[in-house]
C-alpha cells in the first residue's frame, strides 16, 4: 500500500515536470510568427508558385519554437521568431508576384484572342463590304448591257425606220406623188384606164401594186381615192364614171391586201379640174384618180370649196 | 633587388601571418563574415529590384541591421554579427520580393485594363457593323 502510494506520487510529480518543461515560452513576435505562418500553410498559391520559401520560413519558425521549448532568452526567441516571421512575409510575397506573373500570361493570352477575333471580324467585315461592291458592280455592269442592248434595239429600229422611209421617199418620187396640205397625193392619169370605162389596164394595176405596198408597209397611213371626169358628157355620167374609177382602185388596193377601212373613196364627177377643158389633152388631163395618201398617224382633211 | 623592396616583402609577409593567425585564433569570425558578405549581396539585390521605391521600410531596416553587422564585426563580436546579417538578409529578401510582387501586379493591373479597353472597343466595333 505504502509502496503503491509512493509509486503514484512519483509518477505524479513526474507529469508535473514534465508538463512545466513542455509549457512553451512564448512572445508576441513567435505568436505573430505562427500567426502568420498558418495563413501562409492556408494559402494554396503559397504551395503552388512559392514551395521553397514555405520550406525555409518553416525551418526558421521550427528553429523559433524550438528556442521557445528549450526556454531560451526572450531575446533568441524574438530574433528567431523575427527571421521566422519575415520568411514568411517572404514566401507569401513570392506566390503573390507568381500569381501576378501567371495572371498576365493568362490576360495576354486573352488579349492576342481578342486581338485575332477583332482582325477575323474586321476581315470578314472587308470580305462582306467587297462581295457587296462586286454585286454593285455587276449589276451596273448589267444595266450598262441592257442599256446598250436597248440602245442597239433603238438604233435598229431607226435604221429600219429610215430604210422604210426612204424606200417610201422612193415609191412616192416613182408615182411622181405631189405633197399637199392634206398629204401625199399620186394621180393615176386617164391613160391608166380603158377609154371611157372604170377598168384599170396593165400599167394602172402596176401603179396602184406600187401604192398598196406603201399601204402595207405603213400600217398608220389611209388613202382617200378621189375620181374626176372631163365636162364633156351629161354631170350625171361623169359623176358615174368618177365614181366607179374610184371604187375600181379601192378594189384594186383590198384585192391587194389592203383593208377596206384604211380605204376611202369618193366620186366628183368634173368638179375640180386641173386644166381649162378647151383642149383635147386639158381635158384628159382632168380625167384622172387621184390617190391622197394621209399623213402618218392623221385624218385626211376635206376637199375646200369647188374652184 | 634592393633594401627597401625587401623590406615591402617583410611587412607584407608578416601582416599575412598575423591574418591568419587572427582567423585560426577565432573559429566564430569566418562564418560571421560570410554571413554578412551573403546579406550584403541580398541587399543589393533588393535595391536593384526597386525596393528603395516599392519596400521602403523593409530595405532601411536591412540596411540598418548590416550597418550594426559591420560594426558588430569590426568589434569582433562575431556571434552578433552572424545574428544581425541574418535578419538583415530576411530583412533584404522581403523587400526584394515585395518589390518583385508590387511590380507584376501593376504590370498584371494594366494589361488587364488594356484587355478591358481593348474588349469594349471590339464590342463597339462589332456593334457599329449591325
Amino acid at each position: 500500500m505504502k509502496a503503491h502510494f509512493l509509486k503514484s506520487a512519483i509518477f505524479a510529480s513526474a507529469v508535473l515536470l514534465s508538463a512545466c518543461s513542455t509549457v512553451p515560452t512564448t512572445t508576441a513576435t513567435l505568436d505573430e510568427a505562427r500567426a502568420d505562418y498558418v495563413a501562409a500553410s492556408n494559402n494554396p498559391q503559397v504551395a503552388q508558385y512559392a514551395p521553397l520559401e514555405f520550406r525555409q520560413a518553416s525551418e526558421a519558425l521550427d528553429r523559433a519554437n524550438q528556442a521557445a521549448a528549450k526556454r531560451e532568452s526572450l531575446d533568441t526567441i524574438d530574433r528567431l521568431a523575427y527571421v521566422a516571421k519575415q520568411r514568411v512575409a517572404t514566401a507569401q510575397e513570392v506566390a503573390k508576384a507568381k500569381t501576378a506573373e501567371a495572371d498576365i500570361a493568362d490576360a495576354s493570352r486573352q488579349r492576342d484572342r481578342v486581338q485575332l477575333e477583332a482582325r477575323t471580324a474586321e476581315a470578314d467585315r472587308a470580305k462582306r463590304e467587297a462581295a457587296a461592291a462586286n454585286a454593285q458592280v455587276a449589276a451596273a455592269q448589267q444595266q450598262a448591257q441592257d442599256a446598250q442592248a436597248q440602245a442597239a434595239a433603238a438604233q435598229q429600229q431607226a435604221a429600219q425606220l429610215a430604210e422604210r422611209s426612204a424606200r417610201l421617199e422612193a415609191i412616192l418620187v416613182e408615182l411622181h406623188a405631189q405633197k399637199t396640205e392634206r398629204g401625199m397625193v399620186v394621180t393615176i392619169g386617164d391613160v391608166l384606164f380603158a377609154t371611157d370605162r372604170a377598168e384599170l389596164n396593165a400599167n394602172g394595176m402596176a401603179t396602184v401594186r406600187k401604192l398598196a405596198e406603201v399601204m402595207m408597209q405603213n400600217p398608220d397611213r389611209t388613202v382617200l381615192v378621189e375620181g374626176f371626169t372631163d365636162s364633156t358628157g351629161s354631170s350625171s355620167h361623169n359623176k358615174d364614171l368618177s365614181e366607179r374609177r374610184a371604187q375600181s382602185v379601192a378594189q384594186a388596193l383590198s384585192s391587194l391586201g389592203v383593208p377596206r377601212e384604211r380605204v376611202a373613196m369618193r366620186g366628183y364627177g368634173e368638179a375640180y379640174p386641173v386644166a381649162s377643158n378647151d383642149t383635147a389633152s386639158n381635158r384628159q388631163l382632168n380625167r384622172r384618180v387621184e390617190i391622197v395618201l394621209s399623213n402618218e398617224g392623221a385624218s385626211i382633211p376635206p376637199r375646200a370649196a369647188a374652184r | 633587388m634592393n633594401k627597401q623592396s625587401m623590406n615591402l616583402l617583410l611587412r607584407v609577409g608578416a601582416a599575412a601571418a598575423v591574418l591568419g593567425l587572427a582567423a585560426c585564433a577565432s573559429p566564430e569570425k569566418t562564418p560571421a563574415t560570410a554571413a554578412v558578405a551573403v546579406s550584403h549581396n541580398a541587399v543589393d539585390n533588393a535595391v536593384s529590384a526597386g525596393a528603395p521605391e516599392l519596400a521602403p521600410e523593409e530595405i532601411t531596416a536591412a540596411r540598418s541591421k548590416m550597418m550594426q553587422a559591420n560594426q558588430a564585426l569590426a568589434a569582433k563580436d562575431y556571434k552578433r554579427a552572424r545574428e544581425l546579417a541574418v535578419q538583415a538578409q530576411a530583412d533584404a529578401k522581403l523587400a526584394q520580393a515585395k518589390a518583385n510582387s508590387a511590380k507584376a501586379t501593376a504590370a498584371s493591373n494594366a494589361l488587364n485594363e488594356d484587355l478591358r479597353v481593348l474588349r469594349q472597343e471590339v464590342d463597339r466595333a462589332n456593334s457599329d457593323q449591325q
